[in-house]
């Protein structure tokens, strides 16, 4: 039995058995949903089919029902993408690196975390396939053998670089979240009582024994996983920043943006961490599992990713004075004063200075006020990446060439439709999967539960 | 022996056996056991077709038809039966002509395509006017318009020609015998065989009378040189000459008499001693003010005095005599006095050019030509100009006759009064008979009783003098489209001559054309499209007095009459008079100036704009929006004029183009802009004019495609001055950026990344852009457009910044006093705040000078050699080629942007919508009309939706060309092609070539001391190269 010290707050609380755990998890699978499920899941539902008519108008009519043009080729389509990307991050942080860091506080937070990962990375992998002008030809973008002779796809670009790391990603992280689910399906089907819930379960937990050997193959794929894991959440977002960093652009081709983006990326998925489990902790009447003190530890990360992004942010500033290039001195000087300002102090508000008030133990513990934060960090971020794309797009090299760009209801619809999706997928989830890893949470329930703790205190170590 | 050759199947055959014979009788060898089957019913009967059988054939034929039906469908190609000789599918014939719609003349050649005209290219072997200007390369597309009249009309009944030509005749009788008059009303004909057959017409009536008229006059103009030249007519100007000119008011680079003078003018324009210089005193900022080396702003009323100054302060000079002193405020004295003091210098080198249509000013002008010196110089009075022939007084003789009843009969021809003239609609009632002789029911021609369809210009013959020294001729190239005439005949019907024009206008050559010029013939001249004849013009020596005390008088009671507000009426440099008014690429051709497509507007300063609180202003897609007034001239007024603030613009003055506010034109010209010839009165200008009703807000989007006018102090376009030019090194004036390097310092060329091209062996296509000899006129713009089948996009995308145009012309105007003041002023900041602090000092850089120094650039896709597009492009759908081009493959491009987003110079153009099938585009875009369709290239695809394009440098015709020397097995000559922009550049602004053959011009470009690279120091390599902009600021 691992020994916990005694100074370390307990990550679960009250007094809870191993039953208790899993009558906790299984409570939303097993019992109908509330009314506000039902509201907020018809409300996503609208949005996401709202957002499915808006992407078939733009397949059905061209890329100009948007408000892009001839030099903004990109804009909400490609912050939408890298947005949704960089809240992707979250998840496999939380469980491959926090794993292999052997962080016991992620427990009660990996399993949501995922599934918010493999959610958000759904709604950004749409974005690059419907951003593209004929999207009935995507797969070229793919190396696969072909009638044209040995026409392969351009290696150099980072666009297919994008393809390949975001479905490495994708699949790496889906297999990881499933993998962790096996046990706790099982438990699920185990206390199944009507048949078809039972079979459902029995198929989806792939005959799980609980046997000794299993649980040691478990761990064994668990550990592989996030060792595989690791390297992805610092390449994904690596890579779609070299979509700017490679290109020629002003504002775009900077060296500092890898870690500048990973450390954006996880900022942004702890914040959308928070947002959603914040709620589902009240609503599931988790407040057991998913205690105050993970609420911090999160905005800890938060505090600390955010400060990296603001060091970031003023590197740029220092280095497009630095480098004497004039386009690029430009290019930050109309960031923070064009037109385009109000992105760029939104942005530097949201992502610099809100999560300063972090360091404030009063207010990094206060569930208000971490929500409120959480979702000023989101929009944050997604100024942010409107800001790297709008506004060094419009203003680059020829001023005869300099625009402006305005969305129209299709680009709103079509994001609008993305967290309606998001939500819809979400909110499946939490009725019908586990929503904490309880049989890993089980592991530390003796050292780290509250009730063992306070027995362990008056009883010492028999 | 061979005759004898025997051919058997069999020996049996060989040798004639009986057997053999017998069998021959019958058709088959062998019994076909047809009868067998079918006539034994019982067997047929037992034979097993199952009903599961035939269900399965009729099953599998279903499919196999309904399969067969998923092909596109087929489009039947017809091949000819027999070939006509001249037309190989494939290779396109060329054929000289000539254009002259009444206001532009060019000799031309035709390109046809499979017996259709498919492209307007200039005449290199042209005795006058070889250069396209945007109008006459877009004047293609006006053969396939749709809304061109099919059949002719009396009283809105179509009529057969015969009919309808018998009812007219007999009208016109009835009205010739009522005793009243008959009047031709014709656009300015200079056609000599034309003249003869009006002056046939004429003889068929008792009071005839034929009157000229042109929308933009230059009635005035005319009188005082037929008080010169002893002829009606204008002098030619020798600008090759002209050492210094000096445009007073007069748009003589663009819409000027007709003479183009923009390759003389811009030959002088080569940087060195012998450079002119161009001074330009005008209201509106004018293609050609934009091209001076010194602009002087003053209101149109004080063209006149301008003038009359320079006129007195030349005279004191030269020991003249002077005339009244010239009503000008001091500070402009002083200006004008410098102006002198050049010209005086100049001596007889000098050119002075007057605009506006103004006896004063132009006899003042002839005044000061003359006092010079530059009459047989720069003015010469030997080969006047016939170009313009409207008469004003006759104009105004007839309307007040049409108001009396005095006319009983009136055609007109290829001219449409009701629009641009005013108080003419008025007089039509009371006309007898009306007839129009029109390619569309227009405004004049939906008034009319009689609506007569003639030929376009690419279905006639014609054969013009447009000076006293040549003849050209015109041909058709294609067959008439529609049920038309060509007018020349509608003429001879009414004038009782026989036979038809071509007939006619042979016979006239050999009559009249060949007496006076016997080395002339018919098909020599038609082949080369003009020639040279002996002057006709005889000088006469009775010239008339022109009394310059009145028009000294005149000049100062127009500072007197002025207004707070005037107004000044111009051409638009793609619109001209408004001819073409349904022509798509016109509309789309952003005006070089102001670059805003689609429109015609009110243009004010900015201090009158903050003034009166209607300034334009960006919405936040960075389109500009504008308020509304009603402008009043005199009893007049045109509501609804958007307002659009225009640098460069004298203060207290409005420019407001001609062209616009078509209600009868077509469905693309339709309710574009507004009517200015509604204010006009002869003259281009009013000296008092009125803005009121200003809109409650900005109710009206303009579709400009520039939103930033500045150069930021940036090095776009490179500049210097003649002087520095001609003292100090180049790399004082053109300096290549350097890196520092391992190797020391390197130019951008050699610091590579990745490996270079080969670019030794073979072609290597590159393309020199002279800033100094491009006007910014955008012919080239338009002849690529439809080179390469580019889409018109309309004003709503034009105005979201969609323009789809593969070269574009950016126009830049400079924030200080010069383009040099700009970068100085970034230099020397310092800081964010303060006043020399960067933060202020790029907010103030946007905005442009109220007199602003402008720069023309032509953009279009530089072919980097190490673009910045390949290398992003997820799926190789644009690659680089051995010969220096940036290929773009359309079937590969999946459409991401990446390309363009990432290309410095913005000159990838992505198809938004399905450009030819999307109904929204259906009223302007060419590729979805039954007709102007046919105006495609066909070696040029049309792009489909949701793919890149971009300039390709004219990849088919680099391809045919290298082909036809591969056939004819030598290799390409220099010279022997180029490019579609190049080729319509009429100054020779552009020069496309191989730079490998080192005796080629392109290659004397790329090593002169003046080429640089656009945004060198990116590293891109392009192939693309600009020659250094310099202005002559040195005062002669």
């Amino acid at each position: 039995m691992h020994y916990e010290a005694p100074i370390r707050e307990p990550l679960i609380i009250g007094d809870k058995s191993y039953h208790d755990i899993t009558v906790d998890v299984a409570r939303p699978i097993e019992t109908a949903p509330p009314r506000s499920w039902w509201i907020v899941f018809s409300i996503s539902l609208v949005m996401f089919l709202w957002g499915v008519g808006c992407i078939l108008y733009t397949i059905g009519t061209g890329i100009g029902v948007w408000g892009l043009n001839k030099t903004v080729g990109w804009a909400w389509d490609i912050t939408n993408f890298v947005w949704w990307v960089g809240i992707g991050h979250a998840g496999t942080l939380i469980s491959a690196v926090l794993l292999l860091f052997k962080q016991k506080w992620r427990m009660s937070i990996n399993r949501s975390a995922e599934a918010m990962t493999i959610f958000s990375v759904i709604q950004a992998a749409l974005f690059p396939g419907i951003h593209m002008g004929r999207i009935w030809l995507a797969y070229f973008v793919f190396p696969i053998p072909n009638q044209f002779g040995s026409l392969w796809p351009n290696f150099n670009s980072p666009l297919l670089w994008d393809v390949f790391a975001i479905s490495t990603y994708f699949s790496v992280s889906i297999v990881f979240w499933y993998v962790g689910l096996i046990p706790d399906f099982a438990a699920i089907r185990d206390r199944a009582v009507r048949p078809v819930t039972k079979h459902v379960y029995k198929i989806l937990s792939f005959g799980w024994g609980g046997k000794a050997k299993h649980w040691q193959r478990f761990e064994e794929v668990s550990l592989v996983l996030a060792g595989l894991a690791t390297p992805l959440v610092l390449s994904v977002h690596t890579i779609v920043s070299m979509d700017f960093a490679t290109s020629v652009i002003p504002g775009w081709h900077t060296t500092i943006f890898p870690p500048y983006f990973v450390a954006g990326a996880i900022f942004s998925g702890f914040a959308m961490v928070q947002t959603l489990l914040i709620i589902m902790r009240k609503l599931f009447k988790m407040e057991d599992y998913i205690t105050i003190q993970h609420v911090e530890m999160m905005n800890i990360i938060i505090m600390v990713t955010g400060s990296i992004v603001g060091i970031a942010y003023i590197t740029e500033l220092f280095i497009a004075w630095y480098s004497g290039v004039e386009y690029e001195q430009y290019a930050f000087l109309n960031r923070a004063t064009g037109p385009y300002w109000w992105a760029y102090w939104s942005m530097m508000t949201c992502n610099v200075f809100s999560p300063q008030l972090m360091w404030s133990k009063k207010l990094r513990t206060s569930l208000m006020f971490t929500f409120f934060i959480s979702i000023v960090v989101n929009i944050g971020m997604w100024f942010e990446r409107f800001v790297i794309i709008v506004t060094s797009l419009h203003r680059d090299y020829l001023p005869s060439s300099w625009s402006m760009f305005s969305p129209t209801f299709v680009d709103i619809g079509i994001f609008l439709g993305t967290i309606g999706f998001f939500f819809v997928l979400f909110l499946l989830y939490a009725r019908t999967f586990p929503v904490i890893a309880q049989a890993e949470l089980k592991t530390i329930l003796k050292s780290s539960g509250e009730n063992y703790k306070k027995l362990h205190e008056q009883h010492g170590d028999h | 022996m061979a005759t004898t050759k025997k051919y058997w199947k069999s020996f049996d055959e060989l040798a004639g056996t009986p057997t053999a014979q017998k069998l021959a009788q019958n058709e088959f060898a062998e019994e076909i056991p047809v009868e067998d089957f079918l006539g034994d019913d019982n067997a047929l009967s037992n034979s097993n077709t199952s009903r599961r059988d035939f269900l399965k054939y009729l099953g599998f034929s279903t499919a196999a038809a309904t399969l067969a039906a998923c092909e596109s469908p087929v489009v039947e190609s017809i091949p000819y039966v027999v070939k006509p000789d001249a037309i190989t599918p494939g290779v396109p014939n060329y054929y000289a002509s000539t254009y002259f719609d009444g206001n532009d003349y060019a000799s031309i050649l035709v390109k046809t395509r499979e017996g259709r005209p498919i492209k307007v290219e200039p005449n290199d072997m042209a005795a006058f006017n070889g250069g396209t200007n945007a109008r006459v390369q877009a004047s293609v597309l006006s053969l396939y318009d749709s809304a061109r009249l099919r059949q002719p009309m009396k009283g809105g009944e179509a009529m057969s020609w015969g009919d309808v030509m018998s009812s007219l005749r007999s009208e016109l009788k009835k009205a010739n015998d009522s005793g009243k008059e008959v009047v031709l009303l014709t656009s300015s004909i200079i056609s000599p065989s034309t003249k003869e057959i009006i002056a046939e017409l004429g003889n068929q009536f008792t009071n005839f009378r034929h009157v000229s008229y042109d929308p933009m006059s230059y009635s005035n103009k005319l009188d005082v040189w037929q008080n010169i030249l002893g002829e009606r007519a204008l002098p030619s100007y020798r600008v090759e000459n002209a050492d210094l000119i000096v445009g007073v008011g007069a748009d003589f680079l663009a819409n000027y008499t007709g003479q183009d003078v923009a390759k003389a003018y811009t030959d002088r324009r080569t940087p060195g001693k012998d450079m002119n210089r161009h001074i330009q005193i005008e209201t509106q900022l004018s293609l050609t003010g934009s091209n001076a080396d010194k602009r002087i702003k003053v209101k149109a009323s004080e063209h006149g005095a301008v003038l009359l100054h320079l006129y007195n302060t030349i005279a004191g000079m030269k020991g003249g005599t002077s005339l009244a002193s010239a009503n000008l405020p001091e500070e402009k004295k002083t200006m004008i006095e410098g102006v002198a003091k050049e010209l005086a210098n100049a001596g007889s080198k000098a050119l002075v050019l007057a605009g506006n249509n103004n006896f004063a000013q132009e006899a003042l002008a002839a005044g000061i030509n003359r006092m010079l010196g530059n009459f047989g110089t720069t003015v010469d009075t030997n080969t006047p100009v016939y170009l313009r022939q409207g008469d004003d007084k006759a104009v105004a003789s007839l309307i007040a006759g049409m108001k009396s009843g005095n006319v009983g009969g009136l055609i007109t021809w290829g001219v449409n009064p009701a629009y641009s003239l005013n108080g003419f609609a008025e007089g039509i009632e009371k006309v007898g008979v009306t007839a129009a002789l029109t390619d569309r029911i227009d405004e004049t021609a939906s008034k009319f009783g009689y609506q007569l369809p003639v030929n376009h210009f690419l279905e006639s013959w014609g054969d013009y003098m447009p000076t006293s020294n040549v003849y050209s001729l015109a041909q058709p190239t294609i067959r008439p489209l529609f049920d038309t005439m060509q007018g020349e005949e509608v003429l001879m019907n009414l004038a009782g001559i026989d036979g038809s024009y071509h007939a006619y206008l042979k016979g006239f050559f050999a009559a009249k054309v060949q007496m006076a010029a016997p080395m002339l013939s018919w098909n020599t001249v038609l082949h080369d499209g003009s020639a040279e004849v002996p002057n006709m013009y005889a000088a006469s020596e009775a010239m008339g007095t022109i009394d310059m005390n009145a028009a000294a008088s005149a000049a100062n009671n127009d500072v007197k009459s002025a207004g707070e507000m005037e107004i000044f009426f111009y051409q638009k440099t793609g619109m001209g008079v408004g001819n073409q008014a349904n022509n798509p690429w016109l509309h789309e051709l952003p005006d070089p100036i102001s670059r805003v497509s689609w429109d015609n507007y009110a243009t004010i300063s900015q201090a009158d704009a903050e003034r009166l609180e209607i300034a334009t202003k960006a919405n936040s897609m960075g389109a500009y929006d504008g308020y509304t007034v009603t402008l009043k001239v005199g009893d007049r007024t045109l509501n609804g004029v958007p307002v659009f603030v225009q640098p460069g613009q004298e203060s207290g003055t409005i420019g407001l183009a001609v062209g616009y506010g078509r209600t009868m034109v077509g469905k693309a010209g339709d309710n574009v802009g507004v009517n200015a010839f509604a204010l006009m009165s002869g003259d281009h200008y009013a000296t008092s004019a009125e803005i009121s009703e200003i809109s409650s807000d900005r109710d009206h989007g303009f579709a400009c495609i520039q939103l930033a006018h500045t150069m930021m102090g940036r090095k776009i376009v490179n500049e210097t001055t003649n002087d520095v030019y001609m003292t100090a090194a180049p790399q004082e004036w053109n300096e290549l950026p350097l890196f520092e390097t391992f190797k020391g310092k390197m130019g951008p060329d050699k610091v590579n990344l990745w490996e270079d091209h080969d670019h030794e062996t073979g072609h290597m296509w590159n393309m020199s852009m002279d800033l100094n000899k491009c006007i910014g006129c955008g012919a080239c713009v338009v002849a690529c457009h439809l080179e390469n089948n580019v889409p018109v996009v309309g004003k709503e995308e034009v105005r979201k910044h969609r323009d789809m145009h593969w070269l574009r012309i950016d126009r830049y105007y400079s924030s200080e006093e010069s383009f040099a003041a700009d970068e100085e002023k970034v230099e020397e900041m310092s800081g964010l705040w303060g006043e020399n602090g960067s933060l202020g000092g790029f907010g103030e850089l946007e905005k442009a000078s109220e007199n602003p120094a402008v720069a023309f650039q032509p953009v279009m896709c530089q072919h980097c050699n190490h673009a910045p597009c390949e290398t992003v492009c997820p799926v190789g759908a644009t690659v680089h080629s051995k010969e220096g081009l940036n290929h773009m493959a359309y079937n590969r491009c999946i459409g991401t942007r990446y390309c363009a987003n990432n290309c410095p110079y913005k000159v990838r153009r992505f198809n938004w919508f399905n450009y030819k099938g999307n109904e929204d585009f259906a009223d302007f875009n060419p590729s979805q009309d039954e007709y102007g369709k046919m105006v495609l290239n066909p070696d040029v695809t049309v792009r489909a939706r949701g793919v890149m394009e971009k300039c390709s440098l004219c990849i088919q015709r680099i391809q045919y060309n290298k082909l036809e020397a591969k056939k004819a097995g030598k290799p390409i000559e220099d010279g022997q092609f180029t490019t579609a922009c190049a080729q319509a550049c009429g100054t020779g602004a552009i020069t496309f070539g191989d730079v490998n053959d080192t005796n080629s011009a392109v290659y004397a470009a790329k090593n002169d001391t003046r080429a640089y690279h656009l945004l060198e120091e990116i590293g891109t390599q392009p192939s693309v190269f600009y020659q250094t902009k310099v202005r002559n600021t040195k005062e002669a």
